[in-house]
């Protein structure tokens, strides 16, 4: 066998694992942003529960009430983009946190059984969209490591593979998650 | 819970008196040993180099006789240093977990079961032989917990069918209920080859560990650097490990000083400390009031009871109310 093919066929055995392992990020990230929609999905769920049962004691609040039901529904529409969803998810879990930080006000709403469990379920589904939002970000940042590293961006360029965003976890939302398990403890 | 140096204090305190009796016993060990032990050389090779003369063996035979002088040493050693780790294990060890925690129960000859080593993945070579004592169980605040000095070995067979052991874990094993719910597995062990190999050649290595599941890569420096996680599930993998968790078994692992295998199968956290040599046995060669050896004793009860409280395992979380 001739040098240059064995050189050719090296060649051709680099694309062919570049191009798997970048579809393998890929398809990664989407799996988990699966994992990522499912939690979310679960929250969402929570969301006419817990309007019901608080809305009849805040009426200062009304206005947030109707942002978070407005959210839900927003989400809840079909063919949203996943960044679409991760901009939701950011509104939802502040004015949630907002909600959760008012109940404390209303001594009635707080002894109430059921704000009680639903505000249990809704800790406990926080720190499980929290688990998924690390582990979507972490899928990412490898992704966008691929696309933009040498040898694989090169792959990625002809592959027509784009950057993807991850879920920003800001100040504020850090803040609201520390009040909230203040109040809990 | 009580703190390190407070243990120590009842250990130099109420269990001064105990421990006087047993220095006395000890010398007077020491002392049978050694005398035993040079006795039993003398006649042990005396024996063996008339037979060897007369009988006029090679190497083989040499290799055999000093088989045959350690197995019957190691046997007679133990023989006789039996009713010392008897009281020791009764009278010091025994008080020292009640101290700690009066919940719990003490087994001088019993060990974890073995399905509980398996299970918890830390080594995926099959246990041939599981030796172990100093078995402790109770519940701590609704959190069941058991630990006990465990070995772990392993069976070769060379060409000639000679057999040997290799040991695959030696130390301090611990199982206890964990209060998050999950239905995977996650297994944290100590990071070889990143430190080995570097970031980049090491992270490769692996992620290519075709023995264990996903690679879970954590937003936590100092436990990447110092852990390697392995996982069914991305997602419940970080669901376990928080970073309020993480940071605690970074402590935890400050604290133990010795490699650290973690694991969170079926409703339960696992953890092996690596000490490669057998606990909670008596010294005989150096005094019991030795403080490095009263401490040894005192931090390994301390760090194993003491996962309930530093693990946060006793905050139950919603889910599990």
């Amino acid at each position: 066998m001739s040098v240059s093919l064995i050189i050719l066929l090296v060649v051709i055995i680099i694309l062919v694992l570049m191009y798997n392992s970048l579809v393998a990020k890929k398809n990664q990230v989407e799996n988990i942003f699966a994992g990522v929609d499912a939690v979310l999905k679960k929250r969402y769920d929570l969301i006419p529960n817990l309007v019901a049962s608080v809305s009849k004691y805040m009426e200062h609040e009304k206005g947030i009430l109707e942002e978070v039901t407005k959210l839900r529904a927003d989400a809840n529409k079909p063919n949203i983009s996943d960044a679409q969803k991760i901009e939701l998810d950011a509104k939802v879990s502040s004015a949630l946190g907002s909600i959760m930080i008012a109940v404390e006000n209303y001594p009635e709403l707080k002894a109430n059984e059921n704000v009680m469990h639903l505000q249990h379920s809704l800790n406990e589904i926080e720190e499980q969209i929290s688990a998924a939002r690390r582990a979507y970000n972490q899928a990412v940042t490898d992704y966008n490591n691929a696309i933009e590293m040498v040898p694989t961006n090169f792959m990625a360029q002809a592959m027509n593979y784009q950057r993807k965003a991850v879920f920003e976890i800001d100040e504020t939302q850090r803040q609201n998650v520390n009040v909230k398990e203040l109040f809990n403890a | 819970m009580k703190s390190v140096s407070e243990l120590t204090d009842f250990y130099y305190k109420v269990l001064y008196p105990t421990l006087k009796k047993l220095e006395k016993d000890r010398k007077h060990l020491r002392y049978r040993i050694l005398l035993v032990g040079s006795g039993y050389t003398f006649v042990f090779f005396l024996i063996a180099t008339t037979l060897g003369k007369n009988l006029n063996f090679g190497a083989d035979f040499l290799a055999f006789v000093f088989f045959v002088y350690f197995g019957i040493g190691a046997f007679v050693y133990k023989f006789l240093i039996k009713d010392y780790t008897d009281e020791f294990k009764n009278k010091i060890i025994e008080p020292l977990i009640q101290e700690l925690d009066n919940r719990l129960n003490y087994t001088q000859l019993l060990h974890v079961p073995q399905h509980l080593f398996e299970r918890s993945e830390f080594f995926k070579q099959t246990v041939d032989r599981l030796r172990g004592n100093d078995y402790v169980h109770g519940e701590i605040d609704g959190v069941r917990l058991e630990f006990s000095d465990l070995h772990a070995e392993k069976r070769h067979k060379d060409s000639k069918g000679r057999e040997s052991w290799s040991t695959i874990f030696q130390g301090l094993f611990i199982v206890a209920d964990f209060h998050k719910t999950f239905h995977g597995k996650t297994v944290i062990l100590p990071d070889s080859a990143q430190s080995t190999f570097g970031d980049l050649i090491g992270g490769w290595l692996q992620s290519k560990n075709l023995e264990r599941d996903e690679l879970i890569k954590l937003d936590n420096n100092e436990f990447e650097k110092k852990f390697v996680v392995y996982g069914t599930d991305q997602i419940e993998a970080r669901y376990i490990l928080s970073h309020s968790l993480m940071h605690k078994l970074l402590g935890f692992e400050k604290k133990s000083k010795h490699p650290l295998y973690i694991s969170f199968v079926g409703h339960s956290i696992h953890i092996g400390i690596e000490y490669n040599k057998d606990l909670f046995e008596p010294s005989v060669f150096s005094s019991l009031l030795e403080y490095k050896i009263a401490m040894e004793y005192v931090q390994t009860l301390h760090l194993a009871i003491g996962i309930v409280e530093e693990l946060k395992l006793n905050q139950k979380l919603w889910s599990k109310r």
